[in-house]
């Protein structure tokens, strides 16, 4: 063996030999044995920057193996500018050829958008759902007025259906947590009014702030996450899978078919169960100021009924069926604007719950702000 | 001949399939032997895919025995099945059965980062390649929603091919396409089948695509077998289901 040629053999294993800056591989290049060699390889490239692969002692090749091969003649390209492959035994020449990236079409890199311009896409987006759902408010306006006189376009029943999956199935979750509500408020407020003997006032407090804030908002938000995502993932589903369409082409109104039941429906049953919310969230109290203030069950029933004014019943009422419209009407535009497959059936139901909350403690503060 | 010198590939001996009392497959044995492309055919609700789901136990079998590469895999807890069978074949699904929620590249990526430890590099080039393969390189980055039916059958055989499967299944690969892509999707199963002496099992009842593929079909009939053997065989065996069954093929072709 020639001087030369001894310093330039290096034998890695088996598989993996260098010699005169050609660089043999033997044996079986697979899914299973890359991860084996690579190093080795690696290694011998960046080392001693051999410019030819020799795979005539290959036994065999899969997909894996050929990728790899590419991928080693490109690294080898760029350690020596040039790149060759010899020995190609017969065997293996159709799985290179049928796993040959040479002819895949170059991957075009799409131009990655900047900060500025994601905050400017994402407030673009927003303005145009908004405006959007304001359409759609107006079109579930509109046929829920015409509904209620011509009930064409309807399904028969649909408005007594809707009423028993919207209203009486809610009921418990509603009473539920109202009683926690009323308990816990009640609670926290005792402690404190316990301190200047002001005991009598609780009945008051809770009264108040149950009508004219708690009730409705967190009936809302209570409607919002049940029904309000059930109503985005029907409409959603429908639509992904052509249901939407189909009434269409049956020359059926969607929103006429579809929303306005649910609209209907949510309108009576809301401001029951607000009521029924109150009512509840005022036994919570009442456990409390007998309970822990010494109040009798008169003096709290007669003090809860006597602060409240007529004003605060209606808004509270008034306020309980907007948040119920908010709901039906986000629910729907988020289920009729459903991208994708299941995934945005998903997707378009969190959207709605989060927009529907959002929207509902948003116009709680303004209706706050209005009737003071 | 082919049947004495090779050994079968897949043995199914004695299989039977209940959807409760329902008899769907009954005692069915067949051998599926290498490098062939066997079809399985016959009418809607003859227990075809019902058949497919059982060998590949994505339903398990009432009774009956399943020999892959001749070892029983009835016995056979998961672990034993993924790693001594799953992870040798490939599946095409019906619809394609693509994961929707992320791109095409990452959908073909699963089964390359999950059962291997391939430099990322590799698994780019191979993911290119198998798009490549099935004509729909410009499809790496988007999602399923946003493919045409036709695309999703050939970004799910891209998945189904990705780890170089010994044995590829396909339950209908080409319902639903136009006459185009199925010639170029059944051009692709030989192609597969003579340049990577792959095995294909194929459900379907095109007849042009039967012709076109076949080395031998199995003919289920109301879950019976009626027939197993080649396509010439199976027009001059004068069973009267699959004389009926070739001909209205025949009209609606």
């Amino acid at each position: 063996m020639h001087f030369l040629d001894f310093h330039f053999f290096i034998d890695m294993n088996d598989h993996i030999r260098l010699s005169n800056n050609v660089l043999y591989l033997s044996g079986e290049l697979s899914f299973n044995s890359i991860d084996l060699m690579d190093q080795d390889i690696q290694h011998l490239i960046k080392t001693e920057k051999p410019i030819t692969i020799d795979v005539s002692g290959l036994v065999s090749i899969d997909s894996a193996g050929v990728a790899y091969l590419e991928g080693l003649l490109d690294a080898i390209k760029l350690y020596s500018s040039a790149a060759f492959l010899q020995g190609i035994p017969e065997h293996i020449k159709p799985v290179l050829k049928i796993f040959s990236s040479s002819e895949v079409p170059k991957e075009e890199i799409a131009e990655k958008m900047g900060y500025f311009e994601k905050i400017g896409d994402n407030l673009i987006t927003t303005i145009q759902n908004f405006n959007l759902s304001l359409v759609m408010a107006a079109d579930i306006f509109f046929w829920a007025f015409v509904g209620l006189f011509d009930h064409k376009g309807q399904r028969k029943g649909s408005f007594a259906q809707q009423g028993l999956i919207l209203g009486v199935q809610a009921l418990p979750v509603v009473a539920l947590l109202s009683l926690i509500i009323g308990f816990i408020l009640s609670l926290q407020s005792a402690a404190q009014l316990r301190n200047f003997g002001a005991n009598v006032f609780i009945a008051d407090l809770l009264s108040i702030s149950l009508v004219r804030e708690m009730g409705p908002m967190m009936t809302a938000i209570i409607v919002a996450g049940r029904s309000g995502s059930s109503i985005a993932s029907e409409i959603a589903s429908m639509q992904v899978s052509e249901e939407i369409d189909a009434l269409r082409m049956m020359a059926i109104n969607p929103i006429r078919y579809v929303v306005v039941p649910k609209f209907h429906a949510i309108t009576v049953v809301m401001p029951i169960l607000v009521a029924f919310s109150i009512l509840i969230g005022m036994l919570g109290g009442l456990i409390i100021a007998v309970g822990y203030l010494d109040l009798s069950v008169e003096t709290f029933v007669t003090r809860s009924i006597e602060i409240l004014a007529l004003k605060d019943i209606l808004v509270s009422f008034s306020k309980s069926t907007f948040f119920a419209w908010v709901i039906v009407i986000i629910g729907s535009y988020f289920g009729f604007a459903v991208k994708g497959g299941a995934e945005g059936v998903g997707k378009a139901t969190t959207n709605s719950v989060v927009a529907s909350i959002f929207a509902v403690i948003f116009f709680d503060a303004v209706f706050s702000l209005l009737y003071l | 001949m082919t049947e004495t010198i090779n050994k079968p590939i897949i043995e199914v001996e004695n299989l039977v399939a209940k959807y409760g009392d329902n008899v769907i497959l009954d005692n069915i044995s067949v051998n599926i032997f290498p490098n062939e492309v066997t079809v399985i055919l016959g009418g809607s609700g003859c227990g075809k895919t019902t058949f497919l789901k059982n060998i590949l136990r994505l339903q398990e079998p009432y009774s009956g025995n399943i020999r892959f590469w001749e070892e029983e895999v009835t016995q056979m807890d998961e672990m034993q099945f993924n790693n001594k069978v799953l992870k040798r074949i490939g599946m095409l699904f019906q619809a394609g059965a693509l994961i929707n929620s992320i791109p095409v590249k990452d959908n073909i990526s699963i089964p390359l980062e999950q059962h291997t430890r391939l430099p990322m590099d590799v698994i780019d080039r191979i993911i290119k390649t198998k798009l490549h393969l099935v004509n729909l390189s410009h499809a790496l980055n988007l999602l399923p929603s946003e493919l045409s039916g036709g695309m999703k059958k050939r970004a799910a055989l891209a998945r189904a091919l990705v780890l170089d499967p010994e044995i590829l299944f396909c339950d209908e690969p080409s319902a639903g396409l136009d006459p185009l892509t199925s010639l170029a999707l059944d051009n692709l199963i030989l192609n597969l089948k003579q340049r990577l002496n792959m095995t294909i099992v194929v459900v379907t009842h095109e007849l042009a695509s039967i012709q076109r593929i076949s080395d031998k079909i199995i003919f289920l009939d109301k879950g019976k077998m009626l027939f197993n053997g080649t396509l010439e065989n199976a027009k001059k065996c004068g069973i009267q289901a699959i004389d009926d069954f070739f001909n209205a093929e025949k009209h609606t072709n």
